[in-house]
């Protein structure tokens, strides 16, 4: 049994269509929990405690769960109510809520890494709260969740196959359909895991540059 | 309302003891295959530490499901007989051996130099050092980070029953096609993978502070 690159070549596009759909998915999904874990880790870091313990409950929910009975949770449970939402826009949901919680912890320890001193010190130089987190903690805190970010971000591309199960026409939907049809089953799981490959490598390069950006700016 | 989640309720817990057997299995056999690659990466010649670490950068960059879905329909074709619960557990098992060898790596690596040299000018040879010294200090270290791997585990099992494997999610679903009552169940499954979780990662959480306070 030889290796069929003939038929790659020829279901690329369905391929690429495919990747499409799942690159931008990842993409909006991430965005969206970069902005939700924002929310989520200051609710959490909150001086009023019903805030805070609320945000850690809805933290440890959220990463003790797995993201699959999410998505049918969301995907199921509103259109059996009454409101049907799309595969896609269910899956981004899920993976949004399920990533800001992750994300939020992710900002909680970059935060919390910054030194006490640090924060005494320019509070003893007559900066206003507000004014101390924005010069000097955020600015660290910054850089030092880049890495853990990326981490985060290549989990969750590769969490966005869950989303074929909600029939969405993403890459790994793409792939099943395909072997369903053509019965090539061999071709299309190399070609399949090879474009998840390439895709994470990519993340994963961006990841290395962003690093060494930040370690030539100190 | 919650009566449907009630009246299927051994349903469900009957997929749970599914899922803790199913992440029994596949956690120990990760554990040891995992051991054993990070053995590899750290003690290996250079060629089976580069096997090593092709094969954590394989599975680390490709999805769970994808591994899944080519046993699933590979093997057959491949005439491989394998029953679908011990696939699942075979695919599980060697892909969270990767993250696992990560683990024993890091932990293996963090042991300090000085524990090294020490053993080697009490004249111990290679194999007494690394059984006596290095890895009892090593599998301490890797405990906290090693149980969190497992309730990654325990929340990827629920990937089995996209392939068929009549495990809690799939027990879920199956409640749900027929009761329709998608909310209380799924969010009664959830409540289920939440306890077999959190518990871990609080024990998770117990591990990393005793051996903060021991260091």
């Amino acid at each position: 049994m030889s290796f069929g690159w003939n038929f790659v070549a020829r279901n690329l596009p369905l391929f690429a269509e495919g990747a499409i759909v799942t690159i931008q998915l990842s993409v909006l999904a991430i965005l969206a929990a970069l902005v939700w874990g924002l929310v989520i880790v200051l609710a959490r870091l909150s001086r009023w405690r019903l805030l805070a313990l609320t945000a850690t409950g809805y933290i440890e929910l959220v990463r003790n769960t797995p993201v699959l009975v999410q998505m049918y949770f969301i995907y199921f449970g509103l259109a059996f109510a009454g409101l049907p939402l799309s595969g896609f826009a269910s899956a981004l949901l899920a993976l949004t809520l399920q990533n800001g919680g992750y994300i939020a912890e992710i900002y909680r320890a970059g935060i919390e890494s910054i030194s006490r001193n640090q924060i005494d010190a320019a509070r003893g130089l007559g900066m206003r709260k507000l004014l101390v987190l924005r010069l000097v903690v955020l600015p660290q805190a910054f850089f030092r969740i880049v890495p853990a970010i990326g981490n985060q971000f290549v989990v969750m591309i590769k969490d966005t196959s869950l989303a074929s199960t909600l029939s969405v026409a993403e890459l790994m939907q793409a792939a099943r359909i395909l072997t369903d049809r053509t019965a090539a089953t061999y071709e299309v799981f190399v070609t399949l895991a090879a474009f998840y490959l390439v895709m994470t490598a990519f993340v994963t390069l961006l990841l290395r540059l962003c690093e060494r950006r930040i370690a030539a700016l100190r | 309302m919650p009566s449907v989640l009630i009246a299927n309720l051994w349903l469900l817990l009957g997929g749970a003891a599914t899922t803790v057997e199913l992440s029994v299995a596949s956690a120990t056999l990760a554990a040891l295959i995992g051991f054993a690659l990070a053995v590899l990466q750290v003690f290996g010649g250079a060629l089976l530490r580069g096997i090593a670490e092709v094969y954590v950068y394989f599975v680390r960059g490709v999805p769970l499901l994808v591994l899944l879905f080519a046993m699933y329909y590979m093997l057959p074709y491949s005439g491989i007989d394998l029953p679908p619960t011990l696939g699942g557990i075979l695919v599980i098992a060697l892909y969270f051996a990767a993250f696992m060898s990560e683990v024993f790596r890091g932990a293996i690596l963090a042991v300090p130099r000085a524990q090294w040299d020490a053993g080697r000018g009490l004249g111990m040879r290679s194999r007494v050092l690394l059984s006596l010294v290095i890895l009892p200090q090593a599998l301490r270290l890797a405990a906290p980070p090693f149980v969190n791997t497992c309730v990654m585990l325990i929340k990827s099992t629920s990937l089995v029953s996209v392939i068929g494997l009549l495990e809690l999610t799939l027990s879920g679903r199956q409640i749900v096609e027929r009761t329709l009552a998608a909310f209380q169940i799924f969010g009664g499954v959830a409540l289920i993978y939440f306890v077999l979780c959190y518990c871990l990662s609080l024990y998770a959480r117990h591990l990393e502070k005793r051996l903060a306070y021991a260091h």
